[in-house]
């Protein structure tokens, strides 16, 4: 078990998880230059693309807590780096922590047991860096043929079936939302109660930032309504 | 010749910052070459880093226990390869897809951010506008959740230990609490198509359908019903 930490915590390990690092945090600058660069002739202010920004990362906060306790359980077996590139690439820290799991498995051992050596652990980074291809390698070669199949809707019969396009995607968005929401709102009584407490607050929130036109209040809406949602949760369980 | 040409091109560039700004195709076209340059990137990284602890530090564990882990790993997920990039792709666009799929956390935290974003900004969803604030928002959310998983790497245990263990068992709330949020924030907008969402949930979560498949066909059953409900309100539109 010390050998193979050793391993997964050596510099070689870190390289390669700190060019994967980089390079996401290289990927998001060129983004967001590019979409700042495109801003003005899609009809954005300054301070819209500002206040863009700013409800992005003020939305990160939450979800990449949520993460900690995982994230620092997968630290005690997989090592710092290959847990902090798994956290950051494609691939959630509870899939990860299965995939971790069924690697173990597979090699005939556990996390965190005796038998845990240095080939278990590269067993591992074997399973979870090739099973996050696979999200990879879709977007690489489907995207392209996506955007044309998108610029075919929208080029046809000029700005009628522009606005399909934005019925669409709205839909979907709510499909999505609809489908998780849902299902949260399912498991139990405690989780119900943190949906509506938290889509209460949202709906209050924006109400009052609409009416007095505060728009502060808007970028930090659903993090307050996190925020709110918690405390309920903490006083139920 | 070259020289000069260049200094004459830096010039109207400083004297037109105009010159400097990008066309909706440009965007595409330079998301296309980033987000598949950036992809391919991490895409032979993820192979080199097994290798290397395969093959040069020698830890190399077999192919059997591999190809055993991978398959299991891929019955678990292997459906959200195909599935999720697809679905998603009306939502995010072409720049948001390249983000939000290398820097992964997508319904709980790259889709919200974008969600987010487009209400304060009042963008549609499917729009120019709509498709750059998402990239915007998606790109800080992605460069936020990088730092704050470095300090609970750096901090390790100590962050665990300082938590309160009751604050701590909140955070599997989350998830929850940000659909929640971000399921008014459309319902506000529109509460027929909030609560089509909601019921189309619902019933799908209820009938006993392959989990994999529950997210595609809510999209679909929702998609269908929203355009439906369009037509019927042009059709009124044009009567009246």
């Amino acid at each position: 078990m010390e050998k193979a930490l050793q391993l997964a915590n050596s510099y070689p390990v870190w390289i390669f998880a700190a060019i994967v690092i980089g390079i996401v945090i290289f990927q998001a600058i060129v983004f967001i230059r590019l979409a700042t660069r495109t801003s003005q002739n899609v009809g954005m202010t300054k301070q819209e693309v500002q206040s863009a920004l700013k409800v992005g990362a003020i939305n990160a906060i939450g979800p990449a807590m949520a993460s900690l306790i995982i994230a620092i359980s997968l630290m005690t077996f997989l090592g710092n780096p290959v847990t902090f590139m798994r956290s950051v690439v494609i691939g959630s820290s509870a899939t990860e922590s299965a995939g971790a799991n069924l690697a173990a498995t597979a090699f005939g051992t556990e996390l965190g047991s005796d038998g845990f050596n240095e080939q278990a652990y590269t067993t591992i980074v074997w399973t979870l860096c090739l099973g996050g291809l696979g999200w990879l390698l879709v977007t690489v070669f489907f995207t392209k043929s996506l955007g044309k199949m998108q610029e075919k809707i929208s080029s046809q019969q000029g700005s009628k079936r522009g606005s399909l396009m934005a019925i669409i995607s709205s839909a979907a968005m709510l499909g999505v939302f609809g489908n998780f929401g849902s299902a949260e709102l399912l498991k139990g009584v405690t989780n119900a109660v943190v949906i509506i407490t938290a889509a209460l607050f949202m709906f209050i929130l924006l109400i009052i930032a609409n009416k007095f036109k505060l728009n502060w209040l808007k970028e930090w809406s659903l993090g307050f309504s996190i925020l709110a949602a918690l405390s309920v949760g903490f006083f139920i369980i | 010749m070259e020289m000069s040409n260049k200094a004459l091109v830096a010039e109207e560039i400083a004297a037109n910052p105009k010159v400097e700004s990008l066309e909706m195709e440009q965007f595409h076209q330079k998301s296309h070459f980033w987000g598949r340059l950036t992809m391919w990137a991490v895409i032979i990284l993820s192979v080199l880093l097994p290798l290397y602890l395969s093959f040069v530090v020698g830890y190399h564990p077999g192919w059997g226990p591999i190809v055993a882990a991978f398959i299991a790993y891929a019955a678990m997920v292997g459906y959200a390869w195909v599935i999720e990039p697809i679905s998603y792709y009306p939502t995010l666009g072409v720049s948001g897809t390249y983000l939000a799929f290398l820097t992964g956390n997508i319904s709980n935290m790259c889709l919200p951010a974008a969600a987010a974003a487009q209400n304060t900004i009042g963008a549609e969803p499917g729009t120019k506008k709509g498709e750059i604030t998402a990239a915007l928002a998606i790109a800080a959310a992605s460069l936020v959740n990088i730092v704050v998983i470095a300090i609970i790497i750096a901090s390790g245990s100590y962050l665990i230990s300082i938590i309160p263990s009751s604050v701590q068992a909140t955070f599997q709330f989350v998830v929850p609490a940000i659909f929640g949020g971000i399921l008014a924030q459309f319902a506000i907008k529109n509460p027929l198509y909030g609560l089509i969402a909601v019921i189309t949930g619902i019933v799908i979560n209820l009938t006993p359908i392959i989990p994999f498949f529950r997210g595609i066909i809510c999209i679909a059953i929702t998609i269908t019903i929203c355009l439906y409900l369009e037509k019927v309100k042009a059709r009124k539109k044009s009567v009246a």
